[in-house]
């Protein structure tokens, strides 16, 4: 997980984020940000996602249980 | 030494359709990386022309020519037409993109095009019958849209090397790209995939999606002796997507 808060961390251009953070809140949240998001779960955790399910997952801690049961 | 047309990304899509209806007219080379998908094509392609299969990853390029050099001699043919389909397309915004997928998109999209192109012009390999290139292109080459930065740069740089093979290549070989807009292929499946976009993409396209046979019909007019004037163009098959600019 410390991982993953990192690598998101990055992809939405701040230093850190917290579990609790809402995605929307994000200054560099838009369609792109989503893109980035898919090929990193994608790259790093071999789950395939889309739009519609990152845009569901609300927050930090809703994308890594997204990504988590994708894996399963 | 029987004359065939190449075509290098056949096992999807548009390069699919584009050989089982070059297949009609004239011996085919089947070219991807996947051999259970070429052979699924194989047996789709015309039973009125010879079809033989080429299994190469292009973005391993050192090997490339080598490899080709290699199937010319083994199979004794000589390639009169080539079609180059084989794409890879990474929508990402920059800061997302790594060298990695800078390079195999340029070494898919650009650069085993441009050394396919060297071993099949040259009199010792080819035996000089090369007479007609086509390089499928993208309408986002001459355009900029968000996510498309390494893609678009590739099919641009592939249409910069198109016209100055037009001319290098004089009077033997025609040279000419396709640029297609939205077609419905495993490469677009995503993009489909999410309604919202569909619809939105939609109305931004006069005659609607595209289809890969309306590509493949284009690739048949370029190879044929009805463009024997026509070198050094890049053909826009895009529904009119690019022409609109209602606001
Ligand atoms: N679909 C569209 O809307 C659209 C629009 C504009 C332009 N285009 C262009 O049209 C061409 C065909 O696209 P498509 O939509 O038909 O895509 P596709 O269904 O994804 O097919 C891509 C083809 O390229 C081959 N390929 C990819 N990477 C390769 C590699 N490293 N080595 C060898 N072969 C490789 C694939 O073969 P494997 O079996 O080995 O994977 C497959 O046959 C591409 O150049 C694309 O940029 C497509």
């Amino acid at each position: 997980m410390e991982n993953f808060l990192e690598q998101i961390a990055e992809l939405l251009e701040v230093d850190v984020v917290n579990e609790a953070d809402e995605l929307k809140s994000f200054e560099a949240w838009d369609s792109l940000t989503i893109l980035s998001i898919i090929a990193m779960a994608n790259e790093n955790y071999g789950v395939v996602l889309n739009a519609a399910e990152i845009n569901g997952a609300n927050t930090i801690a809703g994308l890594w249980s997204l990504i988590e049961s994708k894996k399963a | 030494m029987e004359k065939y047309v190449l075509v290098t990304g056949a096992s999807s899509g548009i390069g699919k359709s584009v050989a089982i209806s070059l297949s009609e007219n004239y011996p085919v080379i089947l070219h991807g990386r996947n051999l259970d998908r070429l052979n699924e094509v194989k047996n789709i392609c015309s039973l009125h022309n010879k079809c033989l299969v080429w299994q190469e990853d292009l973005v391993q390029v050192e090997k490339l020519e080598e490899h080709l050099q290699h199937f010319l001699l083994e199979n004794e043919v000589i390639i009169e037409g080539y079609v180059h389909c084989a794409g890879l397309m990474k929508m990402l915004p920059l800061r997302s993109q790594s060298l990695i997928n800078i390079q195999e998109t340029f070494n898919t999209n650009v650069v085993s095009a441009m050394l396919i192109t060297k071993v099949l012009s040259s009199k010792k390999w080819n035996k000089g019958g090369l007479r007609s290139i086509v390089y499928i292109s993208s309408n986002i080459s001459n355009r900029g849209a968000k996510a498309f930065n390494v893609y678009a740069s590739s099919k641009g740089a592939l249409d910069a090397f198109m016209r100055s093979m037009a001319v290098e290549l004089a009077p033997n070989v025609r040279v000419n790209s396709i640029l297609p807009g939205a077609v419905f292929t495993d490469m677009t499946m995503d993009i489909f995939a999410n309604k919202e976009v569909e619809e939105r993409m939609k109305a931004t396209y006069p005659l609607g999606f595209g289809h890969p046979q309306d590509i493949a019909d284009g690739v048949n007019f370029l190879l044929s002796e009805k463009a024997r004037w026509i070198t050094g163009q890049q053909l826009v098959i895009d529904g009119g997507r690019t022409v609109d600019i209602t606001g």
